[in-house]
């Protein structure tokens, strides 16, 4: 077996992958707490109940009951969700909870403002990558081409172990690809142009935008759901980096050397 | 070496972050200095550019939400409410070439203009209304504001709980952009007392904050450091941003 390590990512890159990881990290903290102060989601261009997507709600009684309701469906969440931690070491009537939120307790003001800062260090972070990605070339490497889409399946089958072999392929897998393409060309444009469209003065200079979007109410649905998207991506990305040879990903992301072997070309 | 330094700080706030008990320290020090300046450049960057759009008759809500600080219910309000408001003067001074007392009749007779606005709450939600009005740069302009005059102070009969009165500014530009007005009628009808009776500020451009209700007096300015806490207005002495178009 080869232990042969090669130069993977550049300064530029594992700078930019810590700072998005912590721009990401306080970006959904922060917005939960923005979304505390209106706990629902709607699916229409002003507040509308009749097309509400997700809600948190609590009800008085001893103890008192915490609910989730996603599309009318209501589930009892107390303790976690609707009727949770305050932030301050007690509960409350609050969608979620202050070991969730940023910062802790309830503060509107205070999360607008880490949400606002961080959202230029996400965008800073993302444009500086892509610019040095370009320049090393690297983004030939991982942008999806067209060749790549027969070969997405049995990459899928070879990661749910009904193949043996991953299919033929460069320093990225197809779902690897295809993966940092959504991510980067998909959630994060829409992720910062469906934040912008919150913003009444920005709804008053690119009008076409928000109708985009379906509104502004449903652009901060849009704004929500992409968050619970990339989480999941970042789920992903966590049990690929820990499966494929957590030390070698990890100290790749750091140094910028990476050992191949057995996992090159199907990690994170 | 340098990028050690960074993960090490990157993952030190990461924990803090994680723990949800951001110190006050960190917000209220270097940290607090970078996040507002972020709020002037987005101000800077965005200004106010572009119309609101507006709605159709079938949009509106005709049971518009009410939010804010609590009608207010001192004899300095309820007694002009009582009568119906006929006692009822906007002031317009300060720096002011041509100071102003305005009636009601005196404010319709100025002009007025409507419009079927969404109202975007820095909570998060938006509701509909429609808005007649004198537009605010109108009466600004009754007044004739001296040179050195920059800015708009709304002086507001609520108080919160703490016997603080509510006030709101606009610097000259906002004031002047077409859909800021100084409403009188919500949907068809004088606006009621929990909507800001008899005159309040609405511009849909910014969010609802700033659209004070009972507006009592309109102060020009040079300056706002010297009023209320000195960053603005109520909220944004709470610690709200001051340029609310985000």
């Amino acid at each position: 077996m080869t232990s042969e390590a090669v130069y993977r990512h550049s300064i530029a890159a594992r700078t930019t992958h810590w700072l998005w990881t912590l721009a990401m990290l306080v970006l959904v903290m922060s917005g939960l707490q923005i979304f505390n102060a209106a706990p629902y989601l709607d699916a229409s261009d002003k507040s509308n109940p009749a097309r509400r997507v997700l809600a948190f709600d609590a009800q008085d009684g001893s103890p008192p009951t915490g609910y989730t309701i996603v599309f009318g469906h209501r589930f009892t969440t107390t303790h976690l969700f609707g009727y949770t931690d305050d932030g301050m070491g007690a509960e409350t009537a609050r969608a979620f909870p202050g070991w969730l939120t940023l910062p802790g307790p309830q503060s509107l003001a205070d999360g607008r403002r880490w949400h606002l800062f961080f959202a230029w260090a996400l965008f800073i972070a993302w444009v500086a990558y892509l610019i040095s990605a370009a320049i090393r070339g690297t983004l030939r490497e991982f942008v999806i081409r067209p060749s790549d889409f027969p070969k997405l399946l049995p990459m899928q089958l070879y990661y749910l172990r009904l193949r043996k072999e991953p299919p033929p392929h460069g320093t990225y897998n197809p779902l690897q690809k295809l993966a940092y393409t959504v991510v980067l060309f998909g959630m994060f444009p829409l992720l910062m142009l469906t934040g912008l469209t919150l913003s009444p003065a920005v709804d008053a200079a690119f009008p076409w935008l928000t109708a985009l979007f379906g509104g502004r109410q449903f652009a901060r649905t849009w704004h929500f759901t992409l968050m619970v998207l990339l989480i999941g991506y970042f789920c992903t990305h966590l049990v690929l980096v820990v499966s494929t040879g957590i030390w070698n990903n990890i100290r790749s992301m750091i140094t910028g050397w990476y050992v191949l072997g057995k996992h090159d070309g199907v990690g994170p | 070496m340098k990028r050690r330094l960074f993960l090490a700080s990157s993952l030190a706030s990461l924990g803090l972050a994680g723990c949800g008990r951001v110190k006050e320290s960190l917000t209220n020090g270097p940290f607090r200095g970078a996040l507002l300046s972020t709020e002037k450049l987005n101000g800077k960057l965005i200004g106010t550019h572009g119309l609101a759009r507006e709605y159709r008759d079938a949009d509106v809500d005709r049971d518009f939400r009410v939010n804010g600080l609590a009608t207010p219910s001192d004899s300095a309000y309820t007694s002009l409410a009582k009568d119906g408001f006929r006692g009822y003067r906007l002031v317009v001074d300060g720096l002011a070439e041509r100071p102003q007392k305005l009636s009601l009749a005196e404010l319709r007779a100025a002009g007025t203009k409507t419009q079927i606005t969404r109202h975007d709450c820095v909570e998060g939600w938006s509701a509909i209304g429609k808005w007649n009005g004198v537009p605010l740069g109108t009466v600004i302009a009754m007044a004739q504001p001296k040179s050195n005059a920059r800015y708009c102070v709304f002086h507001c009969f609520d108080r919160d709980d703490g016997g603080q009165l509510y006030y709101e500014s606009l610097d000259l530009g906002q004031a002047a952009h077409p859909q800021t007005i100084l409403a009188l009628d919500l949907n068809d009808k004088p606006l009621d007392n929990d909507h800001g009776a008899p005159v309040r500020l609405k511009i849909p451009t910014q969010l609802g904050y700033k659209s004070a209700k009972w507006v009592s007096r309109i102060e020009l300015v040079a300056d706002l450091k010297p009023i209320g806490g000195g960053t603005g207005g109520y909220w944004e002495d709470q610690g709200y941003e001051w340029y609310a178009g985000i």
